[in-house]
């Protein structure tokens, strides 16, 4: 019978927005507490910490998830992506959805934004479409200043300018 | 809050995941942990070693065939809600898995970690019961299978025994012609159900010919609703039978107060939700 060897330090290797990063670790260490604390990525904002509010919110291998509930040892070979990515490479410009928050005031104070981006960003765009369907899928991100009307708006103008009608009127 | 130390291991296999989970009184097997972190992040649980079975070979399989679906314990929630057949098959998964959590916790969590953690409030339990789910277990001693019907105890209490883990669940089809129907009381979409029911319907002539009823979020175990079942043979929405108000109000009388609802409130809401569901189901039957 082979024994299964436990360890309170583990070995991870992630590539996060495209660079690998390889650290020893706790095997206690959050995602979240990993991307912020270990690898310096302090754009992925950490909140409750019991996958309520949503700011934490990651990409790993396309799906949104929550860091907090993670453990950085679960990442271990995955891809992950943040908000550092967004935004095109080398540019001062901003991704269609960031852009479309920052016309509608989809944000005050900021702490979710980055939260709700990653959640949008990884569904198909055609899921931005209907007012609905947003609702649904912000759903699991909470925001405290906007109302989250200005965020819907955001979303929809975000799904016109993705289409390349420029979105909404905006006078 | 962060977890406390612990030890990790990550076994390939589903007897080193079993010899693993007896190395320590404290341990505990990780599957989607979308239950678990929370619990451990607030210093709620107290665990030693952790048995990460996301990699274990072949437990992420969900296998559809005409008798029914079959979920391994590392397959994820939104994986069996995009999962077309198993949605033809079985379709209560598919209306129970809307109401489980959302988007970024259904990519993490799964179909059996929900089963073994058995929150009172949890669609799939109820889900469980109202199939005649069987739940697949191993541990030292080899492998077990366990009616749904027995696997839930109480609230976060199973079956299960020291060092077993559930290594999958078997959905079987429900009737032909039957409509499941998920549906539920809750403060925000995602939250768990203040009330909820599962009904797997069978009608015919615009009538009700049988159900089976689960409810949920009421305290306990997913709770079997049989005098409701009786009393809504033969119920139609222009001859509604008696007593299936008071019928619902017996069989839950356990239901218990907290701070979102009291057991009384949770006794009528289902009650609410027996006579919605059968007109919903009614309506369904004559549509398809």
């Amino acid at each position: 019978m082979t024994t299964i060897e436990t360890a309170a330090e583990v070995d991870v290797e992630v590539r996060i927005n495209g660079r690998r990063h390889r650290h020893r670790v706790p095997s206690r260490l959050l995602l979240s507490d990993y991307i912020r604390d270990v690898v310096g990525l302090t754009g992925t904002h950490v909140g409750c910490e019991h996958g309520y509010c949503g700011a934490c919110t990651v990409m790993v291998n396309q799906d949104a998830v929550r860091s907090c509930l993670m453990l950085a040892v679960q990442a271990d070979g995955a891809q992950v992506r943040t908000v550092e990515d967004l935004a095109p490479a080398g540019s001062e410009s901003l991704s269609p959805m960031q852009q479309a928050f920052h016309d509608n005031h989809a944000l005050q104070c900021g702490f979710c934004t980055a939260g709700f981006l990653m959640t949008l960003e990884s569904v198909d765009p055609d899921q931005w479409r209907e007012p609905e369907r947003i609702v649904e899928l912000l759903s699991g991100n909470l925001c405290r200043c906007t109302g989250y009307q200005n965020i819907v708006n955001a979303v929809a103008e975000a799904w016109g300018a993705y289409h390349g009608d420029g979105g909404s009127d905006d006078g | 809050m962060k977890p406390a130390p612990f030890e990790y291991c990550r076994p390939s296999t589903v007897a080193e995941a079993v010899e693993a989970l007896g190395s320590s009184e404290s341990s505990r097997i990780l599957a989607g942990g979308q239950s678990l972190i929370p619990a451990m992040n607030f210093r709620l649980t107290d665990v030693s070693v952790i048995v990460d079975i996301r990699r274990v070979d072949g437990l992420d399989s969900v296998g559809c065939d005409a008798g029914g679906v079959t979920v391994g314990a590392a397959a994820t929630q939104t994986r069996v809600l995009n999962d077309d057949a198993a949605a033809a098959t079985v379709p209560g998964l598919r209306a129970a898995l809307r109401h489980v959590g959302h988007l970024q916790i259904r990519n993490r969590g799964t179909v059996c970690g929900s089963l073994a953690h058995a929150d009172p409030a949890a669609e799939l339990p109820a889900l469980a019961v109202a199939t005649g789910a069987v739940v697949g277990v191993a541990g030292p001693d080899g492998e077990r299978r366990i009616d749904a019907g027995d696997f839930f105890l109480g609230p976060f209490w199973t079956a299960l025994e020291d060092n077993e883990l559930v290594t999958e669940v078997r959905f079987p089809a429900p009737p032909d012609g039957s409509v499941t129907i998920v549906d539920e009381i809750c403060r925000r979409a995602g939250d768990f159900a203040v009330a909820g029911l599962v009904a797997v319907v069978e009608a015919d002539a615009g009538a009700v010919r049988s159900a089976r009823l689960v409810g949920f979020g009421l305290g306990g175990a997913p709770t079997r609703l049989p005098t409701a079942e009786d009393a809504l043979s033969g119920w139609a929405p222009d001859h509604p039978s008696s007593g299936l108000t008071e019928a619902v109000m017996a069989d839950a009388a356990g239901a218990f107060d907290d701070i979102h609802a009291t057991g009384w409130y949770r006794r009528e809401a289902v009650a609410a939700l027996v006579v919605r569901a059968a007109r919903s189901a009614l309506a369904g039957s004559e549509a398809a």
